[in-house]
């Protein structure tokens, strides 16, 4: 084992390499494009001995992956945002196709207005496909997910592709130590890929995904996707059983941080959740008892784990980095599900933050816990929020009247003139 | 004269005002230093100028790279789209706003990889509008991948040993394409030929695609160098009925006679050759266009006619 300074895009392709992948087709998108480069370093180097294809768009990318998988080899791709979107027929598709491989998303805010900084639409947007999700806030949490991932995916019981995420900018290029694991004890964890029922043989040829199907069995088939996808809550807890006792680092589905006592607790997903952290040092430091829960799954949706963690605390915090247009935040919407009718359950608050990257202030978790403790004591759910101060307005403000005297100088429509 | 009238009839009728070069963007580009696209915006802004196109008639549409940046540097109307994409979005600009000039800037990734669908398929439709297809042999703004037409060997950072198949070629490929009717190439280094090309694409009636090759020297560096510095690397096609620019001869001595008429020697002149082949290959104004045949009027005959009268009643004695 060795301790190597690496980004979390680097952290992704030392998973890759270390499940020994077979097949890598690729295409670039800032900010994921780091981990296609590195892959394809090493095997220009004859570092990695896998085949790496650059297609003509994520659209190919994707249904390469699938297919690929199909045959029964071991793939892995990555994306980022418009990439993930232009492939969303495929990834559909190949999650029906019941083909597992893993696709590293490095997330990043979606078109329009343009940005290149993250947030979780994109990944949302896969959220309903069959695709299992789980959520990296570490670098190290890349490189241990990426492995979990492909135990979980093959499952004989799952047989699901699955995404693993990691924010864009803020975990994709910042390094961070990591353990880089011994191949020969990542292969021990994580032995070549048993194709079972897929996979190519000359002996018996079957036709894959062919079949058009009327109402009946096309819900039998889908409802059998979901029923994999559930399967896959237990068999998360078995792999990661099996990855604690090799490599000493344990993964629940869902983390909890200073929450024993934790009266209050901020709900959140991915890199900015170690901002959360830090806030909660501080409270904690203030005598305040305040902890993070942080999903590191999400597909499957780690209800029971969310419920154990929540029930109990008096406020919740839920800060979502999405925003699902004319409904708000969507880990807010599924919690409210999941602790629906739960005696004890808290009350949830609902932010909406760090979308495009916008960063998130120690002063706001603050102001948050406030807000939560204020909705404990009433009894009552505050009306959800967007973080975004003042001057931020202030800024926004003067930004659009520039725009305006602009438009009204060139005589142009939309100035109200 | 109304808004109306003056959509109407096309741009510019009785309109007082004139543009200077500034008057059509003075935004000072992020382009590297050395890159082509400086090029190929100051020849579109000259291009403006002559032709005095008015800026709220005009719309540039790009995809998404480095020379998808275009709009923001034009005082024009701009649409920056999504990669890939910026042949559809000017499809649906050109039908629903006929009166519009409609110009499209794309990358080579852009146009041959991401959108090659689009491609073909506005190629085909033949809507009028003049595309310019920067080709600088690289995805530029991802930082140096492999694109499709980059050349065989040339390393970049997805294919460190060099690119494995032989590039594609943008003008043989348009030229195969049914009801083609505008294709020409020209160079950001040869900026009389380029502004003269630009010409003839935006005058051309029809879908004009003009590929420009283009100088990357962050990331394609030597594949540019020696052909921008030596004038007998290039072969230009001349003929009445393409681009001739008086006095280029002297420093671009080798010439050949093409008739762009001719479709079966444009593609044969398509093909690799030892020297780059500037001009237009093809050109047909006759082939059928989609937004002639399909158009959607912005206003009903009887509302135009209606218009007309009012406009005209101004001037009854
Ligand atoms: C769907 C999608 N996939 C990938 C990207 C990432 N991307 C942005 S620009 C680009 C290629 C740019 O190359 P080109 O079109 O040749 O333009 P240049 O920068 O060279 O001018 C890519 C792959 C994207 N924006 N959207
Ligand atoms: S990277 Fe290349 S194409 Fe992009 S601005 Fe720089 S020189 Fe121009
Ligand atoms: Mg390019």
């Amino acid at each position: 084992m060795s301790r190597m300074l690496v980004t979390g895009n680097a952290a992704a392709a030392w998973g890759a390499r270390l499940a020994r992948a077979d097949y890598v087709p690729a295409f670039p998108i800032t900010p994921q494009t780091e981990i296609i480069e590195t892959l394809g370093g090493w095997i220009e180097a004859g570092e990695l001995d896998a085949r790496m294809v650059t297609l003509d768009s994520e659209h190919s990318m994707l249904t390469a992956a699938g297919a690929a998988a199909a045959t029964g080899v071991r793939v892995f791709t990555a994306t980022s945002s418009q990439g993930l979107l232009y492939a969303m027929e495929m990834i559909y598709t190949v999650a029906g196709w019941r083909a597992p491989f893993v696709l590293a998303n490095v997330s990043r805010a979606l078109a329009a207005p343009i940005t290149l900084e993250p947030d979780h639409n994109d990944v949302l947007a896969a959220r309903d496909s069959g695709f299992l999700q789980l959520h990296a806030a570490t670098c190290q949490e890349v490189l241990d997910l990426t492995l979990l991932a492909y135990r979980l995916s093959e499952d004989e019981g799952v047989r699901l592709p699955i995404i693993v995420n990691l924010d864009g900018f803020y975990l994709s290029f910042t390094r961070e130590p990591v353990q880089i694991p011994e191949p020969s004890a990542v292969d021990a964890f994580l032995p070549a890929f048993d194709p079972g029922g897929l996979g190519f043989s000359a002996s018996r040829p079957v036709s894959q995904a062919v079949a058009v199907l009327g109402g009946g069995p096309y819900s039998y088939f889908r409802y059998e996707m979901h029923e994999a996808a559930r399967n896959a809550l237990a068999v998360f807890d078995q792999v990661a059983a099996d990855f604690g006792d090799r490599f000493g680092r344990h993964y629940s589905p869902v983390e909890s941080y200073r929450c024993d006592d934790a009266e209050i607790a901020f709900v959140m997903m991915g890199s900015f959740a170690t901002k959360a952290k830090d806030a909660v040092d501080q409270l904690r430091d203030a005598g305040q008892a305040v902890g993070l829960v942080r999903p590191r799954m999400l597909r499957p949706f780690p209800d029971q784990a969310l419920r154990d963690a929540l029930v109990g605390r008096r406020g919740v915090a839920v800060i979502d980095q999405n925003l699902s247009m004319g409904l708000g935040g969507v880990l807010h919407t599924e919690l409210s599900a999941a602790l629906c009718g739960v005696p004890n359950a808290p009350v949830l608050a609902s932010f909406v933050g760090g979308l495009g990257g916008r960063d998130i202030g120690a002063s706001e978790f603050f102001a948050m816990v406030d807000v939560a403790r204020e909705a404990a004591r009433s009894g009552m759910p505050p009306v959800p929020r967007l973080l975004y101060t003042r001057s931020e307005l202030r800024e926004m403000r003067k930004l659009q009247g520039i725009a305006a005297a602009e438009r009204a100088a060139a005589g142009q429509p939309g100035d109200g003139a | 004269m109304s808004d109306q009238l003056r959509s109407f009839f096309g741009c510019g009728l009785d309109d007082e005002r004139t543009f200077d070069l500034d008057d059509y963007g003075d935004v000072v580009p992020r382009w590297c230093s050395g890159c082509g696209d400086h090029g190929v915006l100051n020849s579109v802004k000259r291009l403006m100028r002559d032709e005095q196109l008015l800026p709220e008639r005009t719309v540039f549409v790009s995809g998404i790279g480095c020379s998808s940046r275009f709009p923001h540097y034009l005082n024009t109307y701009g649409f920056h789209g999504i990669h890939g994409r910026a042949l559809p979005v000017a499809t649906g600009i050109k039908l629903s706003r006929p009166d519009l000039h409609v110009f499209v800037v794309m990358g080579d990734g852009d146009c041959c990889s991401i959108g090659a669908g689009h491609w073909l398929h506005a190629t085909r439709y033949n809507i009028d509008m003049t595309v310019l297809m920067l080709d600088n042999a690289i995805y530029g703004l991802t930082k140096n991948q492999t694109s499709p037409t980059t050349p065989m060997g040339y390393a970049t950072n997805t294919q460190p040993k060099g690119s494995f198949l032989p590039a594609l070629n943008p003008i043989t490929t348009t030229l195969g394409v049914t009801n083609v009717s505008f294709v020409a190439q020209t160079a950001d280094w040869v900026p009389a030929h380029l502004l003269a090309t630009i010409r003839a694409a935006y005058r051309h009636s029809g879908f004009s695609f003009v590929r420009i090759l283009q100088r990357c020297p962050k990331f394609t560096a030597p594949l540019f160098a020696e052909q921008a510095r030596t004038p007998d690397l290039h072969e230009m096609l001349i003929h009445p009925n393409g681009v001739t620019v008086p006095g280029l001869d002297k420093i671009y001595k080798r010439s050949l006679e093409h008739d762009p008429a001719d479709i079966d020697r444009a593609r044969a002149l398509s093909e690799e050759s030892e020297r780059v082949r500037l001009g237009v290959f093809y050109r047909n104004e006759s082939q059928p266009r989609y937004d002639d045949i399909r158009h959607l009027p912005t206003h009903t005959a009887a509302q135009n006619i209606e218009r007309l009268n009012v406009e005209l009643d101004r001037y009854a004695v």
